[in-house]
């Protein structure tokens, strides 16, 4: 399995309580490659290597879907919102359309 | 001359027609709210976290800096926000990214290249640690950052290459502005470059440091490139980090960039 | 004039052109479901229902994209986010890139709000569309144009 991809989430603001609707930001980073360029170094297509769906749970439970293209920036972001309704841990699962899946997690820590 | 002056000839007239059109390509309000929003998801900061984690668990953090350097590690930001500086220690005004290549020597590790991933995000996020502290560079403090201000300046205004062309042709105050191939030269002071690179660059989706930039940028002009982690290189990051104090400008890292 | 020839003396020099992601208005027709252009898009996510252009979409892009590759897109649905009344999904696309779909993004009622952000490739200056179903199977849409320059210097 290749090395875990490089992703943050983050929650603004950073400080909430529950009730809140806060938004949940997701980086990750990822060629995004469309299958249209050339390595410039090989002369070679670069094959289409792109995250191909992302899945956001809170506490195993999925809150928002997505269905992504190639057509999405190198190096993406994802933005939704959540209205916070306890403690609890954010978890986001991605593939690509290689088949690697991988996953982040973050602690939602509502403060009263 | 002619046979290229010819190929470009489409590119000159339009570059003329604009050449006092910079409001046109002026960014609306708008767009620039959008823009600096995308600040606060830049992809270069996950290169900055990994870059301190490898700071922190290969060097030893902060402490072990503050340490080399000879500071508290209170004032550890504000002397970075100095940078590029004279080290007594290493005998020349250097970076910090050369700072960190002379720890590695000091605790017996391999030496990171200047010009690898690992030390770009390494770069990063020691100059991060300075953020909102002004640029603070002092190049009266000693002969030898005299003497590389001076160098600075001398290779910021020295024409030279196929096009004799020099930092300054560009980027001085009265060029300023003015619209070359759809962007408007920008003020180097201004924009802050010593504050705001490393950054994360879209057209190369990803995190660049000020030198290589400089480097982008001799070779668009046909500038012999000068080597990163060089004499003249440094002495043109202090020449460029004076542009930016004078404007009060604050360190901003990871910085974002077209 | 001193600065005129300089400034010729610049573009002649420019000999390294930034790429536009210009592959991506790929012309010939695209294959699969994968790479529909805009309006089979608009019909595989809506099954040929009507759409409605509203104000309750608020789609927020650059006038002029810095650059093609990544361009901000921002959408907000008006909507109570209720089980009852919610935005069932925000579909973003653009008009003329090969692939028109960038991403389908399935809300629920826990997101408290209709939004979805992202930063999308632009083959060429086109429009950016939000297409967005509701929970009453009902699809609205917003769309505005983006220009795309290509351009700059290193």
């Amino acid at each position: 399995m290749a090395e875990a991809r490089k992703s943050m989430i983050k929650f603004k603001p950073k400080k909430f309580k529950v009730g809140d609707t806060i938004k949940v930001d997701f980086i990750v980073i990822h060629p995004m490659d469309t299958g249209l360029k050339k390595d410039k170094k090989t002369g070679e297509v670069k094959p289409a290597h792109f995250i191909d769906s992302i899945t956001f749970s809170l506490d195993g439970k999925p809150f928002t879907t997505m269905k992504v293209w190639e057509t999405v920036s190198t190096n993406p972001y994802f933005s939704v919102n959540l209205k916070v309704p306890g403690k609890g841990k954010i978890t986001v699962d991605y593939t690509d359309n290689t088949g690697e899946k991988n996953s982040k997690s973050k602690k939602l820590k509502p403060k009263g | 001359m002619k046979k290229v002056l010819l190929a470009c000839a489409f590119l000159s007239t339009m570059a003329m027609l604009q050449l006092n059109a910079g409001e046109q390509f002026a960014m609306s309000d708008a767009d620039r709210a959008m823009y600096k929003e995308m600040l606060e998801n830049n992809p270069a900061e996950i290169y900055v976290e990994e870059g301190g984690e490898i700071f922190e668990e290969t060097l030893g953090g902060e402490e072990a800096l503050a340490k080399f350097l000879g500071v508290s590690e209170k004032d550890l930001p504000k002397y970075i926000a100095g940078f590029p500086r004279y080290i007594k220690k290493l005998g020349n005004v250097v970076g910090l990214d050369q700072v960190m290549q002379a720890m590695q020597v000091e605790q017996g590790k391999e030496k990171t290249k200047l010009k690898s991933g690992k030390m770009f995000s390494m770069l990063a996020y020691v100059k991060s640690l300075a953020n909102d502290e002004l640029i603070n560079i002092d190049v009266e403090a000693d002969e030898h950052i005299k003497a590389s201000y001076a160098l600075g300046k001398t290779t910021y205004m020295t024409a030279r290459g196929g096009r004799g062309l020099a930092c300054n042709s560009c980027h001085s105050a009265d060029i300023v502005g003015q619209v070359l191939r759809t962007q408007p030269l920008p003020d180097l002071g201004e924009v802050a470059v010593a504050g705001t690179w490393p950054a994360y660059r879209m057209t190369k989706s990803s995190l660049r440091t000020p030198q290589r930039r400089f480097q982008g940028c001799m070779k668009n002009a046909l500038l012999k490139v000068i080597p990163i982690g060089s004499k003249e290189m440094i002495a043109l990051e202090v020449y460029v980090a004076t542009l930016a104090k004078a404007k009060n400008k604050k360190i901003a890292i990871p910085g974002l960039k077209r | 004039m001193k600065r005129r020839n300089f400034l010729k003396g610049i573009c002649a020099v420019s000999a390294v052109a930034v790429t536009a992601p210009s592959a991506l208005l790929a012309k010939e027709a695209p294959k699969g479901e994968n790479a529909l252009t805009y309006d089979a898009a608009v019909s595989a996510i809506t099954g040929g229902k009507a759409v409605a252009d509203s104000d309750k979409v608020k789609l927020t892009v650059p006038e002029i994209a810095e650059n093609g590759a990544v361009v901000p897109v921002k959408v907000h649905v008006e909507s109570p986010m209720t089980d009852a009344e919610h935005v069932k999904a925000i579909h973003v696309l653009s008009t003329k890139n090969g692939n028109a779909r960038c991403a389908d993004v399935m809300l629920t009622p826990l997101n408290g709000k209709g939004y979805f952000a992202t930063r999308v490739k632009l083959g060429g200056t086109q429009d950016v569309v939000a297409l967005v179903e509701m929970s009453d199977g009902s699809f609205l849409r917003a769309a505005k144009p983006v220009k795309v320059t290509i351009g700059g210097c290193g």
